[in-house]
């Protein structure tokens, strides 16, 4: 088939989950918008931490942030692991465990692909309803501390290719773990613990800088700091030209090998699978 | 007359002691069932406050102190805050249902016809186990702290304690109730609950490193500060003794008013969504 005729084939297919997705998003508005308020306490909390902490230190800089800096890093970490967090273990696990999967298997349509078109359009309200303001709240306080515009288009563009590229490691991350519920009931203990943990390690807890040498440079060339840290430090302009290049690649290559994994997990487990009940 | 009334109210608590206990068996029973659920579950709050910890492990390796609270003191602050917290968790868990889907799905009918206090079954019919993980840290980072900190320690301390942490829950308590009642109206408030309750954050450090705002905030108007801050600042420094430990049982008892209140409005405007 002509490349061109394939992808309107494929987008016919799977547009219609993203406009189911953007339905349930409405109808959950305030779900999402009650979890937003709750990571904007922890970001108060958070900067009110960091202001003691620049205060003791007496330093007006630590580890190449300012207390402006650290700021800006606190709202665009919470605002970016807003958007690339992906419930796909969730979903996945939750249809593993009612029977609901077989109706998914036994339909024309890809497994992961579904999945990613319903969540695509969750992202697309979140984005119209709480990106442009938070965006636009953290570049009026730039200009207010830094004195002049320090936006980039450059830099944003590169910020959304990177998140993008985030939410795509993300999400196929997460389609490997929901088939641990295969294994597990308690999805809501398992995910607090994966999702404590991953915060930490993406550098969404504590900037990367701030950690012991060896520790970064290890989280650094790990997955998780391509959830979060990576477009956030481009964000910010904290890379250079090389460096953006170079994480780009590293987050690239991790979404590949996640991709791989997933598919294998799947194929896997779709030979085992015996739905029980109806 | 009043005699009368008194003896019933303490009839009523009784039972409600004896019900707690025949939950609280049968939910361990469950637990044997499903073993690794429950290590999970305690598991996960337990991974979520070592992270905390940890960032702040890594934060006072920069700073000797913040705002004048030394590392060992923010762990001693941090730690008292689990106990109310996780002991709400553990005992009340079951307001949050109320909140996100009971009242929606009509499933709240049930406590209607059950003789006994709506509030009281409710809340005593799930014992949450998962608790146990913010519990274990409590004790955890209150052992360590008292081994590098001299407490200003008198024996009347310990009861003092107690009787902050018991009320402490109840601030923790009634707060919910009172934002879960707010179902009765709406049908669901869960994510009502879930903004309030996650102001307790603030109240895990201490207070003087807010602005004035914040701290008046988290003090007086949805007071977790008194669940935490204040009464471990009591007992690592004797400072404002009074204060520390009347605010949080007259805070208790004022809010738990006001939850019953609402509580009980609601119940009279409610009626069944059923399906």
């Amino acid at each position: 088939m002509h490349p061109f005729k394939a992808t309107k084939k494929y987008l016919n297919t799977y547009l219609p989950f993203t406009r189911a997705g953007i339905q349930a998003a409405m109808a959950y508005r305030s779900n999402f918008i009650a979890w937003f308020v709750g990571s904007i306490v922890y970001c108060l909390v958070m900067y009110y931490i960091w202001l003691a902490v620049f205060n003791a230190s007496g330093d007006g800089m630590m580890n190449g942030f300012t207390m402006n800096d650290m700021t800006v890093f606190l709202f665009i970490t919470a605002l970016t692991n807003f958007l690339t967090d992906s419930d796909g273990s969730y979903d996945v696990g939750e249809e593993i465990k009612d029977g609901n999967i077989a109706m998914r298997l036994i339909k024309p349509v890809g497994f992961h692909s579904t999945f990613l078109f319903t969540e695509i359009g969750w992202k697309l309200l979140v984005f119209a309803l709480i990106f442009a303001p938070v965006v636009t709240g953290v570049e009026i306080f730039k200009y207010n501390a830094y004195g002049g515009i320090s936006f980039t288009v450059i830099h944003f563009l590169l910020y959304m290719l990177s998140m993008t590229m985030s939410y795509l490691f993300s999400f196929f991350m997460n389609v490997c773990f929901g088939f641990i519920a295969f294994f597990l009931k308690n999805l809501w203990g398992f995910n607090i613990i994966k999702s404590s943990i991953l915060r930490f390690v993406s550098g969404g807890v504590i900037p990367l800088a701030f950690m012991p040498d060896g520790l970064r440079q290890a989280l650094e060339w790990l997955p998780f700091s391509s959830l979060c840290y990576t477009p956030v430090m481009i964000y910010m302009g904290k890379y250079s030209g090389g460096e953006i290049a170079l994480r780009l690649a590293v987050q690239f290559g991790w979404i590949i090998v996640f991709y791989l994994i997933s598919k294998l997990i799947l194929s896997t487990a779709l030979r085992h699978v015996s739905v029980q009940g109806g | 007359m009043k005699n009368k009334r008194i003896m019933h109210f303490f009839k009523e608590i009784r039972r409600a002691f004896r019900l707690q206990r025949i939950f609280a068996a049968l939910h361990l029973k469950k637990l044997m069932e499903y073993k690794a659920d429950f290590v999970i579950g305690a598991l996960g709050f337990l991974v979520e406050q070592v992270i905390n910890i940890a960032f702040l492990a890594i934060i006072f390796g920069r700073v000797e102190n913040l705002r004048g609270w030394g590392y060992y003191e923010v762990l001693f602050i941090y730690g008292f805050s689990l106990f109310p917290n996780g002991l709400d968790h553990l005992f009340f868990d079951n307001i949050w249902n109320v909140g996100y889907w009971m009242i929606r799905k009509g499933d709240f009918d049930k406590y209607l016809t059950r003789p006994i206090n709506t509030l009281l079954i409710v809340t005593v019919e799930e014992f949450q186990v998962d608790a146990f993980g913010k519990l274990i840290v409590g004790i955890a980072l209150i052992a360590t702290s008292l081994r590098h900190i001299h407490l200003p320690f008198v024996w009347y301390d310990i009861p003092l304690a107690l009787i902050a942490i018991l009320f402490g829950m109840l601030i923790y308590t009634a707060i919910k109730t009172i934002f879960g009642s707010i179902a009765f109206w709406t049908k669901r408030s869960g994510h009502l609950m879930e903004v309030t309750y996650n102001l307790n954050q603030f109240s895990q450090y201490p207070v003087s490193i807010y602005s004035r705002a914040v701290r008046g905030a988290v003090t007086y108007v949805i007071p977790f500060a008194l669940t935490s801050y204040y009464p471990a600042s009591y007992l690592l420094r004797h400072t404002q003794p009074v204060f520390s430990i009347l605010a949080p049982v007259v805070a208790a008892v004022i809010l738990i008013s006001i939850a019953l209140f609402i509580w009980h409005k609601g119940l009279s405007v409610y009626d069944s969504a059923g399906s």
